[in-house]
C-alpha cells in the first residue's frame, strides 16, 4: 500500500519536475531564486485551502463553500481590526468564524439529508452574502503593520506564508498517516457503511472534516488579507475549484478513500508553476486557461492509467 | 555553471518539443520588453486598449506582453501576474488596477525591483500608496467622475429635468465605477425632478445587469431613465427592458462607447454612452513607457479626453 | 438434444499471466450444444479469468478459441457478444432506475424515426421474458424487483442478444430455494433450445441437480473433466482442494454456559413481531427461514443499525440501550454482515487497517496510532485465522472471498466480541475456505463465544447449529434442537405448512 501511494505521488512529482525543467529551458527568468520564492508564495493561497479540501474529498465529500468562506473570514478580520481589536484576537475571531461555518456545513450533511454538494453550494451563497452584508459590499483596508508582516516577513529567506503552508502540510500529513483520525478519514472514504458498522461515529468525524475545511479557508483568508492589505467581500471567487483541481492533480480520488496531502501540495505547486511560467513566457491569457484545463485533465488521465496498472498487477 | 550548461543541453533535447509549442516570448530579441496588465480580457474596453498599445509598441520597436486575470474582480490573481512579470524583468509595467488599494503591495514590489509603474484608466489609491512608501510614474486616463457628470447632464436635458431613474452600479468599492456613479449623482443634485428610485450593483456584468434590471422593473415599472456604469451592463439592461416590452420608453445611458453600444445608439435603442477612448489610453501608455526607458521625464497626470456619444 | 462430438465452444491451451501471477497455465474447455457445463474450482483456480477471456473482457496471452469450428479472437466484449456469448454477472449489471424493457435493450433500443419505439420494446421484452416463463412486467423499474427477478431480466437480455453460450457465475448465491428451483427449470428450458450454459457454483447439491459435465480447475490447470452422472462428491472436493476436506465439520464437543444474550419481545414496524430468544455462551443458534422473513432485521436491530419499536435486549442478563454500532461493540457484540463488500470491509484499505478499524482507539495513545502494536495485532489475527495474504499490508480487495470473510471475522474477534452475529457467512465462498470458516465457527463456540448464525443455506444451518429457530413473516415460527432439526421439518415450518 505504502509503495503504491509513494508511486503515485512520484508520478505527480515527476510531472512537476518535467514542467520545471521545460520552463528552465524556455525562459531564463524561471529558475532564479527570486522567482522560485515568488512561485512558492503564490502557491500558499490555494495550497492552504487545498489541505482542508483534501480531507473533505478523502471522505468522499466536496466543499464548494471555501471560496466564499475566504471572503467571510477576511471581512470578519477586517471589521474586527477596524473596531480596534488587536491583530491576534481578530485573527482568532476570523478562524473561529471559519471553523463554525465549516462545522455548520458538516451538520447539514451529517444530521440532515443533504448531499455535500448541495449543502456547501448553499453555504457558498450564504457566506458570500453575509460577507457582503458585514462589509456593506466594500473592501475594508488600512490595517496595522502586525498583520501585514504575515505576508512580508520571512524565515531564513523563505517567505512567512510558505513556511506556514509547509508547516500545515506537515501537520496534515502526520494527522492522516499517524493518527486514529487519519485512519478514519480513509476508512470513511473507502466504505462509509462498513466504517459505521465498525463502531466509528462517522457523523461526528465528517463534521470535524468540514470544520477543518472551514479552518483552512480561514487561514487562507488571513494570508490573503495580509497580502492585499485589504479584506474584500468579493475575494476568493473560484478558489474552491482551484483547490479541487490541486487535490485532483495530486492524485486524490473524487470517490474518496485514496490520496494524500503530499500529492495535493505537488498539485498546488504545479498550478502555480504553470501560471507563473505562462506569465513569464508572455503567453496570451486566453491560452493560459486552456493550458491549465489541459493539465488538469491530463493529470487525472495519467492517474487513472496508473491506477488501472496497479489493479491489474494485483489481480 | 558548466554543469548547468550540460544539463540544459540534455534537457533541451527531451523537452524541446513540449516547450516549442508555447515558447512564444522569444528571448533572443534585443528589443526592450514592456508589460501591460489589464483588469480582464473579457471586456471590449481592454481589448481595444490592448490593440492601441500593440500598435504603438510595434511602431516604437518595443516587445509588449499583455496579461490579465480571468475575472475582473480577482485582485489576488492580478497581483500574482504583476509579481511574475517583475521576475520577467520587464522595463516598464503598465497597470490597470483591479483594486485601487489592494494592488498597492504589488506596486511596491515593482518599485523595489526598480520597475517604473504606469497606471492606466483606474487610479491607485493615493493615501494607501503613500503610506506603503510606493510611487507611480504617471497616471493616464479619463476623469471618470467627469464622464458620470456628463451622462447625468445629458439625461436631464433629454428628459427635460423630470424622470424616475434607475442606476446599475459596478463592483462595490472599485474606483472607476465609483467615480462614474459619484459624477452622475452630483449632476442630478441640482434638478429636483430627477429622482433616483433604484440603485443596485450588477458587478459590471451583462447577465447580472439583465437580472437586476428585470427586478427593478418589477418594483418600479414607471422608470423612464437608466444609467449603467458601463456599456456591458447597459446592454444587459437593454435586453431586459426590451423583454419587458418597454423598449424605447426608457432612456438608457451607458459608459465606455463599445461597438455594440454605438450600434444600439444608431438604432435608437440606447440613448447615449460616454466615450473613453481606451485605444488612445493604450497608445499613450506605451509611448510614455518608451519615454521612461529613454530616460525622459513624464508628467504625473495625462488626461485622455472624454466625450458623449449619442 | 446433445449431439456428441459436436462442440459449440472449444478452448485450447489458454494461457494468461498477470504481473507476478500465472492465472491460467494452458487450460482446455469444451462445451457442447445444449449442455450445462459446470466449472468447479476454489477461488483463485482461474475460473473467473477464463470466463473473462471468454466474454472478451480480458485478452489471453496464448491459446485458441473456436466457436462452431471457426477460430475466434474474442478481443473485446463486443466481439464476444457478436459471437453469441453472454455473461450473467455475480454482481448483477442492471440499471436500477430504468425499466425492465429498457434494461433488456440497454444501448440498442429499437427506434422509429429516431425516437424510442416504446411499444415495440415492451412487446419484444415480453416475448423474451415469457420464453423464460417469467412473470415480470416489462414496464416495471428494476429497483422494484427481487434479485431472482433481476437475474431473469439479465437472462432475457442475453437471449435478446441471441446468446448461444451463457455464462452464469454463482447465479443462486442470493436466491431462496424456491427461486433456485425456478432458475433450474429455466436453465433446462434453455438447454432444450440448444443454448450451452457454463455454470460456476460452489454448491455441490445444485451441480448434481442440473449439471451435465464438470470441469475442475486448480491453480490455473485442468484437473479433470467428467460426466456428472459418474462423479462423486468427495472426489470432486479432493480434486478442487487437492486434499481431503470435511465438507461439513463435525462439531467440537462443548458446554453451554450462562445466557449471554437475551432478546425479549422485539418489534419493529412490519418486519419484526415479538421476537424473543436467547443465546448462551458456547452455543450456536441458527436462524433459518425464507428470504425476507426477518433474519437480517433482527441482527440489524440488535446491532443498533435500525431502531426498534418495542422489546428489550439483555447482555449477561443486564438490560442495555443500544443506539448505535458503537454501543453494541462496547457490549461485546460483533456482526458479520451478509454483504461483505458493501458493509464488511473497506476494500481499498489494507488487511491491517481493516482488522484494526474497530479497535483503533484502543491501539492509540493521545490519538496517535501505535503502529507496532497495530501491526502485531493484525499479524497475529492473520496467523490465527489462517488468512492467506502475502502481508498484512495487502489491500483487502486483492484477497479471495474466503480470505476477505476471514478478515471480517478477525476484525470482530479483535474487538473481543463475545456475541457474534453471522449473516450468510459463507456466501460466494469456495469449498475449501467454507470448511475453514465452519471449523472456525466451531472453535469460537468452543471458546465460549455465543454465536447467532443466519443463513439461507439450510444444510449449513443444520450442520452447525445447536438449536435452529425458524423465522416466518417476522415471527419466530418454530424452534428445533439439533436432534429434532432436519431439512423437511425446518422447510415446512418456514413456508408455514
Amino acid at each position: 500500500m505504502r509503495g503504491i501511494v509513494a508511486g503515485r505521488e512520484a508520478g505527480t512529482a515527476l510531472g512537476l519536475i518535467v514542467l520545471c525543467a521545460g520552463l528552465w529551458i524556455a525562459t531564463p527568468y524561471f529558475a532564479t531564486a527570486a522567482n522560485l520564492t515568488n512561485v512558492a508564495e503564490q502557491s500558499a493561497i490555494v495550497g492552504v485551502i487545498a489541505i482542508g479540501m483534501t480531507f473533505v474529498i478523502l471522505t468522499g465529500g466536496i466543499d464548494l463553500s471555501v471560496g466564499s468562506l475566504v471572503a467571510l473570514v477576511g471581512v470578519v478580520i477586517g471589521s474586527a481590526l477596524q473596531r480596534g481589536v488587536p491583530v491576534i484576537a481578530a485573527i482568532a475571531l476570523g478562524l473561529l468564524a471559519g471553523i463554525v461555518t465549516g462545522a455548520l456545513n458538516g451538520l447539514m450533511i451529517t444530521r440532515g439529508p443533504l448531499p455535500p454538494f448541495i449543502a456547501t453550494l448553499g453555504m457558498m451563497s450564504v457566506a458570500r452574502g453575509v460577507a457582503l452584508m458585514l462589509s456593506d459590499g466594500r473592501p475594508i483596508s488600512g490595517f496595522p503593520q502586525g498583520l501585514r508582516a504575515l505576508a512580508t516577513s520571512d524565515v531564513f529567506g523563505i517567505p512567512a506564508p510558505v513556511v506556514l503552508m509547509l508547516a500545515l502540510y506537515l501537520l496534515a500529513y502526520l494527522l492522516l498517516t499517524r493518527t486514529v483520525f487519519g485512519r478514519y478519514m480513509y476508512a470513511i472514504g473507502g466504505n462509509e457503511e462498513a466504517t459505521a458498522l465498525a463502531g466509528v461515529n462517522v457523523g461526528l468525524w465528517k463534521s470535524v472534516v468540514y470544520a477543518i475545511s472551514g479552518l483552512s479557508a480561514g487561514v487562507c483568508a488571513v494570508l490573503l488579507v495580509a497580502r492585499l492589505n485589504s479584506a474584500q467581500p468579493i475575494a476568493g471567487i473560484g478558489y474552491e475549484l482551484d483547490a479541487i483541481a490541486a487535490v485532483v492533480i495530486g492524485g486524490t480520488s473524487l470517490l474518496g478513500g485514496s490520496g494524500s496531502v503530499i500529492g495535493t501540495l505537488i498539485g498546488a505547486l504545479i498550478m502555480s508553476v504553470l501560471r507563473n511560467g505562462l506569465n513569464l513566457l508572455g503567453v496570451s491569457s486566453y491560452l493560459q486557461q486552456v493550458a491549465i484545463g489541459v493539465v488538469i485533465i491530463a493529470a487525472v488521465l495519467i492517474d487513472m492509467a496508473l491506477r488501472r496498472r496497479v489493479q491489474r498487477s494485483s489481480l | 555553471m558548466r554543469a548547468q550548461l550540460i544539463a540544459r543541453r540534455i534537457l533541451l533535447s527531451t523537452a524541446a518539443v513540449l516547450v516549442g509549442a508555447c515558447n512564444r516570448g522569444a528571448e533572443d530579441t534585443a528589443r526592450p520588453t514592456v508589460a501591460l496588465v489589464v483588469k480582464t480580457l473579457n471586456n471590449q474596453f481592454f481589448i481595444d486598449m490592448e490593440a492601441g498599445a500593440q500598435a504603438a509598441a510595434d511602431s516604437l520597436g518595443l516587445e509588449l506582453i499583455v496579461q490579465a486575470p480571468e475575472r475582473e474582480i480577482d485582485v489576488e490573481r492580478q497581483m500574482q501576474i504583476v509579481e511574475n512579470l517583475i521576475q520577467r524583468d520587464v522595463k516598464v509595467l503598465m497597470l490597470v488596477p483591479n483594486g485601487s488599494k489592494e494592488i498597492v503591495p504589488a506596486v511596491v514590489k515593482a518599485n523595489t525591483a526598480k520597475i517604473p509603474v504606469v497606471v492606466v484608466d483606474s487610479r491607485v489609491d493615493g493615501a494607501t500608496l503613500k503610506a506603503a512608501g510606493g510611487t507611480v510614474a504617471t497616471f493616464i486616463g479619463s476623469d471618470n467622475e467627469d464622464g458620470g457628470r456628463m451622462a447625468g447632464a445629458y439625461l436631464i436635458e433629454r428628459l427635460a429635468g423630470s424622470a424616475k431613474v434607475a442606476v446599475l452600479e459596478g463592483v462595490p468599492g472599485h474606483e472607476t465605477a465609483d467615480a462614474r456613479l459619484r459624477g452622475f449623482r452630483k449632476a442630478l443634485i441640482g434638478s429636483a425632478g430627477m429622482q433616483i428610485v433604484a440603485s443596485q450593483p450588477a458587478n459590471m456584468e451583462r447577465d447580472q445587469a439583465f437580472n437586476v434590471t428585470q427586478n427593478i422593473l418589477q418594483a418600479h415599472p414607471d422608470i423612464t431613465a437608466l444609467f449603467a456604469c458601463n456599456d456591458v451592463m447597459a446592454l444587459g439592461a437593454l435586453e431586459a427592458i426590451a423583454a419587458a416590452g418597454k423598449g424605447g420608453a426608457i432612456s438608457i445611458v451607458g459608459f465606455d462607447a463599445q461597438d455594440d453600444a454605438r450600434k444600439a445608439i444608431t438604432e435608437k435603442r440606447m440613448a447615449a454612452t460616454i466615450a473613453q477612448n481606451p485605444r488612445e489610453m493604450g497608445r499613450l501608455a506605451v509611448i510614455t513607457s518608451y519615454r521612461i526607458i529613454k530616460g525622459e521625464s513624464v508628467p504625473a497626470e495625462q488626461p485622455v479626453a472624454i466625450s458623449l456619444v449619442r | 438434444m446433445t449431439t456428441p462430438g459436436m462442440f459449440t465452444l472449444r478452448m485450447r491451451g489458454i494461457r494468461k499471466s498477470f504481473p507476478g501471477v500465472l492465472a491460467l497455465a494452458g487450460v482446455d474447455l469444451d462445451v457442447r450444444r445444449g449442455e450445462v457445463h459446470v466449472l468447479l474450482g476454489e477461488n483463485g483456480a482461474g475460473k473467473s479469468t477464463l470466463m473473462k477471456i471468454l466474454s472478451g473482457a480480458v485478452a489471453r496471452d496464448a491459446g485458441t478459441i473456436e466457436i462452431d469450428g471457426r477460430a475466434s479472437a474474442l478481443a473485446s466484449p463486443r466481439e464476444a457478444r457478436d459471437a453469441g456469448i453472454a455473461i450473467i454477472h455475480q454482481e448483477l449489471a442492471l440499471v436500477p432506475e430504468m425499466t425492465v424493457a429498457e434494461n433488456i435493450f440497454l444501448g440498442r433500443a429499437p427506434t422509429r424515426f429516431g425516437l424510442l419505439d416504446q411499444p415495440r420494446m415492451v412487446r419484444e421484452a415480453t416475448t423474451f421474458l415469457s420464453r423464460l416463463g417469467a412473470n415480470i412486467d416489462p414496464g416495471q423499474r428494476v429497483a422494484a424487483l427481487s434479485i431472482a427477478q433481476r437475474q431473469l431480466v439479465e437472462i432475457a437480455r442475453a437471449l435478446s442478444l441471441n446468446a448461444r453460450i451463457l455464462i452464469m457465475d454463482e447465479p443462486t448465491s442470493a436466491l431462496t430455494d424456491r427461486e433456485s428451483q425456478r432458475l433450474f427449470a429455466t436453465i433446462s428450458g434453455l438447454t432444450a433450445q440448444g443454448t450451452a450454459i457454463v455454470y460456476i457454483s460452489h454448491r455441490l447439491d445444485e451441480i448434481f441437480a442440473i449439471g451435465d459435465r464438470i470441469t475442475v480447475l486448480r491453480d490455473g490447470r485442468n484437473v479433470a473433466t467428467q460426466e456428472v452422472r459418474s462423479a462423486d462428491r468427495r472426489d470432486l472436493i479432493r480434486l478442487m482442494a487437492n486434499r481431503d476436506v470435511d465438507e461439513v465439520v463435525t462439531p467440537i464437543p462443548r458446554r453451554h454456559g450462562a445466557a449471554r444474550l437475551r432478546v425479549e419481545g422485539l418489534c419493529h414496524g412490519r418486519t419484526l413481531h415479538d421476537v424473543s430468544f436467547s443465546v448462551h455462551s458456547g452455543e450456536i443458534v441458527g436462524f433459518a427461514g425464507l428470504l425476507g422473513a426477518g433474519r437480517t432485521e433482527i441482527a440489524r436491530a440488535i446491532f443498533g443499525l435500525e431502531p426498534f419499536d418495542q422489546g428489550r435486549i439483555l447482555v449477561d442478563e443486564r438490560p442495555l440501550a443500544i443506539r448505535s454500532p458503537r454501543d453494541a461493540i462496547a457490549a461485546g457484540i460483533g456482526f458479520v454482515t451478509e454483504d461483505r463488500k458493501r458493509e464488511g470491509l473497506v476494500l481499498s484499505r489494507s488487511v491491517r487497517d481493516n482488522i484494526a478499524l474497530p479497535i483503533l482507539e484502543r491501539l492509540a495513545r493521545l490519538g496517535i496510532v501505535r503502529r507496532a502494536e497495530e501491526q502485531t495485532t493484525a499479524e497475529s489475527s492473520v496467523r490465527e485465522l489462517n488468512i492467506r495474504t502475502p502481508s498484512v499490508g495487502q489491500l483487502a480487495q486483492n484477497l479471495s472471498g474466503g480470505n476477505q470473510q476471514k478478515i471480517v471475522l478477525a476484525k470482530w474477534l479483535a474487538t473481543g466480541a463475545r456475541i457474534l452475529f453471522l449473516d450468510e457467512p459463507t456466501r460466494g465462498i469456495d469449498v475449501g475456505s467454507k470448511a475453514e470458516i465452519y471449523l472456525l465457527i466451531n472453535e469460537l463456540a468452543a471458546a465460549g463465544v455465543a454465536i447467532v448464525l443466519m443463513s439461507s443455506d439450510l444444510p449449513e444451518v443444520l450442520a452447525l447449529s445447536d438449536r435452529v429457530l425458524v423465522m416466518r413473516e417476522g415471527r419466530v415460527a418454530g424452534e428445533f434442537t439439533r436432534a429434532e432439526a432436519n431439512a423437511e421439518r425446518v422447510m415446512a415450518c418456514a413456508v408455514g405448512v
